[in-house]
């Protein structure tokens, strides 16, 4: 709107005129000139009314008054203070000699005193009158350049705005171009990787089954390990689609009750681990924001990495419980007495494909616990572990309280 | 076994199809089974039209459709199958690699009577062939107007 209107005629008129006047009231900045004028403007007045006195053909009285205080007046307006009271002084020493009775001296009858005085009031009132005018004239003339200055500046601001905004388009379309395509890739790996796997495994399966009584054991394990294989890749491509999908899918948040969730989670794993000694704490939790199916997804993660992690142990102890750290957080952890792991290699833990045991340790993709980032990434909480080797592990997680959550979202515009 | 419907497999990958059929000859149901290698196949057969011209007019009891397939895609087949007022009573039953939501979405939406994601596993693959098929040209009643042998 403001450089359309920069760009209209209308505006190139004002800025002429403008620049005229700004030439005009340019004051003088030498102190000669400016005395100078004063002193010059002073003896002009001073010929002119005594040329207008000495017999002319037009009646004039009076005309020293007027005549010189115009010449005040042009000192101050273009000269300044200084050389103002200069000019004041000067006329009023030229009214006293040339005008004032006695004429040609610096004395002043007593008659002419009344008079004496209106010039001088009249010079002074003429001098600060054109004085103030000069000072408001200055103050206004420097808001209006600061004006244009402030829309120039703003015009340029607009203009890198505009510039920015463009900038963040482009980037907003290159990253949804490039989120469809990492899309496309990860609906390719899911479709066209599989299929030869599942041709690997299905012939490897008829081969066995076909030349099963031809093959000695040496070879059936190399069948076994042909197959093996080609499942774990199987599930690494399912653990690797499924994080992605993670990263993906919107999350629908509501209140959950962890306590609830985990209890659950664990009475579903307990069934797959009845032949187990396996001591359960269970602390209590609160209820929090976020995404139910994701953050059961997390609990199932870290519980059976409990499970699987404490295998070993006679009795295995897992404990989850919470922290409360501050108003707006709560902290999750669950603890557990397993093979643990050294705190050197922490930051690996949560990286995908990550693993700090051997594969026939404990088996796993490593996946498990980018996921449980991922996820507690997107609910804005954060995930830590800590542990040492054969003392255990404790895996946290922080999550919004829900409480608080919902007064957030209540509270946005 | 009283009757045997027809079961019309639409699959691009020849090794899928081996062990289909592979998977259908184990249990005896794959006497009346028809390939159709990509979607303008499977359509020429529905309509009875091309190579497939002087084949008698009844439906297949069930169509087991790919979805990745050259030519015309599979949720393409299933949309005209699902839009035609002779064929819209065909079951349609996805046989597909995709875990892919969309996809599953898409098929409901347009209509699909069942949606399988082929098992990595050989076992559970030959398995869920197998379900399938006893289901759908066995124990399942077909619409009217299906080949039943």
């Amino acid at each position: 709107m403001m450089t359309e209107l920069a760009e209209g005629p209308t505006h190139v008129g004002v800025r002429r005129s403008l620049a005229y006047w700004n030439q005009e009231f340019q004051r003088i900045h030498s102190p000669i000139l400016r005395y100078g004028f004063s002193v010059v403007s002073v003896a002009l007045a001073l010929g002119v009314a005594l040329a207008l006195r000495g017999g002319s053909y037009y009646q004039f009285r009076e005309v020293e008054l007027p005549v010189l205080t115009v010449a005040i007046a042009l000192t101050t307006w273009y000269a300044g203070a200084g050389p103002s009271v200069v000019a004041v002084l000067l006329s009023t020493a030229c009214f006293v000699y040339f005008f004032a009775e006695p004429i040609y001296s610096f004395e002043i009858s007593p008659r002419e005193l009344p008079y004496f005085l209106i010039f001088v009031a009249w010079a002074t009132l003429v001098a600060s009158f054109s004085a103030v005018r000069r000072r408001i004239e200055d103050s206004l003339r420097q808001a209006r350049d600061n004006l244009q200055a402030e829309l120039e500046q703003r015009r340029l601001r607009e203009n890198e705005i505009r510039k920015l905004n463009q900038e963040l388009a482009n980037r907003a379309a290159e990253l949804e171009a490039s989120n469809k395509e990492l899309e496309s890739f990860a609906y390719s790996v899911s479709h066209d990787l599989r299929a030869p796997l599942r041709h690997m495994v299905g012939y490897s399966e008829l081969l066995q089954r076909q030349a099963s009584s031809l093959l000695d054991d040496k070879s059936q394990r190399f069948m076994r390990t042909i197959l093996d294989s080609a499942k774990r890749m199987g599930n690494l491509i399912d653990d690797l689609l499924a994080f992605s999908r993670i990263g993906r899918a919107e999350t629908n948040k509501t209140a959950v009750d962890l306590q609830q969730l985990v209890r659950e989670v664990v009475a579903e794993i307990g069934q797959d681990t009845k032949s187990r000694d396996i001591v359960w704490k269970i602390g209590a939790l609160p209820v929090c924001y976020g995404d139910r199916s994701m953050l059961r997804l997390v609990v199932v993660n870290l519980v059976s990495n409990a499970v699987k992690f404490t295998r070993a142990r006679g009795p295995a102890e897992i404990e989850i419980g919470c922290v409360d750290r501050n108003k707006e957080d709560v902290e999750v952890f669950v603890r557990d007495n397993g093979a643990g792991f050294d705190m050197q290699y922490v930051d690996k833990l949560f990286g995908v494909f990550q693993r700090l045991h051997l594969p026939e340790e404990f088996e796993g993709t490593g996946i498990g616990l980018a996921t449980v980032q991922r996820i507690i990434h997107r609910h804005g909480g954060k995930v830590r572990g800590e542990g040492a080797v054969d003392q255990g592990a404790t895996f946290y997680f922080s999550l919004p309280k829900a409480q608080d959550a919902v007064e957030r979202t209540a509270n946005a515009p | 076994m009283t009757t045997l419907g027809r079961i019309l497999i639409v699959e691009d990958d020849p090794n899928d199809v081996e062990l289909t059929l592979t998977a259908l000859t184990d249990y005896n149901l794959a006497n009346e089974v028809v390939i159709t290698r990509d979607g303008q196949q499977a359509l020429d057969y529905l309509y009875c039209r091309g190579e497939y011209n002087t084949r008698s007019t009844d439906n297949p009891a069930v169509l087991l459709l790919d979805l990745k397939l050259p030519k015309v895609g599979g949720l393409e087949v299933l949309q005209q199958i699902k839009s035609d007022e002779r064929l819209k009573m065909i079951p349609v039953v996805v046989l597909t690699s995709s875990h892919e939501e969309k996809d599953m979405m898409r098929s409901y939406s347009l209509g699909v009577n069942a949606y399988v994601v082929k098992p990595v596993d050989f076992h559970e693959f030959v398995n869920a062939v197998k379900e399938l098929g006893v289901f759908w040209a066995v124990i399942n009643e077909p619409p009217p107007g299906s080949v039943k042998k």
